[in-house]
């Protein structure tokens, strides 16, 4: 049976992998929000290291829960983190990856925790943020197009990727969210049913390259400070290879448009993200494939909510963001998906 | 019964919102506080209207439905179809409503899986009402203040 959660536990783990240190403590530890498929805590790490310093560190711990919205798997987020540390992605430093339950009841990874910046998708509507929109969506649609730009293999990211067909990513993305929807659907989903049905029917060209796919670009899951800037992408939990326009067209979704208008993410309009990301990425977005892109990623929003609603209904886990995503943004997404197939 | 259950939950959610989640000490549960209240004033909006908008969208289904003889659809279908479009709504419990109206957003959906891709005029009319009662039942779940 899992006990609490402790800074003692925590600091006895970290000791194991310390080598030469001493006197290790954990303090501060807390629970914050982030990501939906972890539970996420902070913590400040303190030791002594081999040579006599004193070490203090702030941390953040990311654990499986009982029940998520998504099943991912942690390696592979630890090692997408991994892949782009140091480059022109920004992201936090990945310290140890632990997929024994034993040591805190659940696996779990820790890492560096970038301290000071906001990341609420909501802040970037009002002052300071939004004064510069320009900014942050300049450098988040960027930022996506270096990760569409990087070669998976010269990252080391097909040893834990899945390396798919040019012309086989379409296929293998469908039919995992449409299968997610199968399992996992209380209601029927009439649009969304609709939505797949056209994706068959219609299916895009061959990716231009395979590319990594962060697999949840969008405001909420970056870093940003009042000057615009961007210190770390986070939440790369649902990363795997694949076309490149999948990403891009995971970021345009319209459900992401909190503050009622075009601008996506809360940012830039849709047209203006998408010049960005061609002139970081080198790539292009064809306007039918992206169109493909979007509405599948419509599919793939309804496969994450009607999970959602589904762990709430089991008891597995009772989070109040489950019915959130259950009720406003399963509606949203469906009203994105009529807005894409012209009917809205 | 007066206060009525939209009031009271509008007022405890402003209350979670504005009293109690800003007092909190963790920025954890002050957030879950929050998203609490939030959620709680989507109950009221959601608890007042449920019953109004399945009676609504199970009669505009029905309605379809009864005009689906002439998209000619298959055996088992139209018997199906026969059936639900027969129904009503004599029970108005919730849980009653959202039983038909699950078994009719399915029978809709089939149908336009049989109808969408034709090109005869019966099956395109009877596409465009299906469409624009999805539509609408966007409309109907929609909520106040929720961005797009």
């Amino acid at each position: 049976m899992a006990g609490p959660l402790t800074e003692d536990r925590i600091a006895a783990y970290i000791a194991t992998r310390l080598d030469g240190a001493s006197d290790v403590s954990v303090s501060g530890l807390r629970r914050i929000v982030g990501g939906a498929s972890r539970e996420t805590y902070r913590l400040k790490l303190r030791y002594v290291d081999a040579a006599g310093g004193v070490i203090e560190r702030p941390l953040i711990l990311r654990r499986d829960p009982p029940a998520s919205l998504i099943d991912t798997k942690r390696d592979v987020e630890f090692a997408a983190y991994r892949a782009f540390y140091g480059s022109a992605v920004p992201v936090p430093e990945m310290l140890w990856l632990e997929e024994d339950p034993g040591p805190l009841d659940f696996p779990f990874f820790i890492a560096e925790e970038l301290v000071g910046f906001e990341s609420s998708p909501t802040g970037l509507l009002n002052p300071p943020y939004s004064d510069k929109a320009e900014t942050i969506g300049q450098r988040k649609w960027s930022i996506l197009g270096e990760i569409s730009k990087a070669d998976p293999l010269a990252l080391g990211l097909d040893r834990l990727m899945e390396v798919p067909s040019p012309d086989g990513c379409w296929k293998r993305e469908l039919a995992y969210w449409e299968a997610e929807i199968d399992k996992d659907e209380l209601e029927p989903q009439p649009i969304i049913r609709a939505a797949i049905r056209w994706l068959k029917r219609n299916p895009p060209p061959p990716a231009q390259k395979i590319s990594v796919v962060h697999g949840d670009f969008r405001s909420g899951n970056f870093l940003y400070d009042k000057e615009g800037e961007i210190h770390g992408i986070l939440d790369w939990e649902m990363a795997h290879l694949g076309d490149p326009l999948e990403d891009l067209g995971w970021g345009l979704n319209r459900i992401w448009c909190w503050g009622g208008d075009d601008r996506r993410g809360g940012l830039l309009p849709r047209e203006r993200a998408i010049d960005i990301w061609e002139t970081a990425s080198g790539l292009k977005a064809d306007p039918a494939a992206l169109h493909w892109w979007e509405l599948f990623n419509c599919v793939k929003g309804q496969g994450i909510w009607v999970s959602s609603a589904k762990a709430w209904m089991d008891g597995e886990n009772r989070d109040p963001i489950l019915i959130f995503s259950a009720w406003r943004m399963l509606n949203a997404q469906d009203r994105a998906a009529l807005e894409l197939m012209g009917k809205l | 019964m007066t206060p009525d259950t939209r009031s009271i939950i509008t007022d405890l959610a402003g209350r979670m919102a504005m009293v109690f989640a800003p007092d909190l000490k963790s920025p954890y549960m002050a957030g879950s506080a929050g998203l609490t209240a939030a959620v709680l004033m989507m109950v009221a909006e959601e608890g007042d209207r449920t019953a109004h908008r399945l009676v609504e969208e199970n009669r505009a289904i029905r309605a379809i439905l009864t005009s689906a003889a002439t998209a000619d659809p298959p055996a088992d279908l139209a018997a199906r179809i026969r059936t639900l479009a027969a129904g009503g709504d004599d029970d108005l419990h919730v849980s009653a409503l959202q039983a038909a109206n699950n078994e009719l957003r399915a029978a809709l959906s089939d149908l336009q899986a049989h109808v969408e891709t034709r090109a005869d005029a019966a099956a395109k009319t009877l596409n465009a009402a299906i469409w624009s009662e999805l539509v609408a039942s966007t409309g109907r779940r929609a909520f106040s203040n929720m961005g797009f």
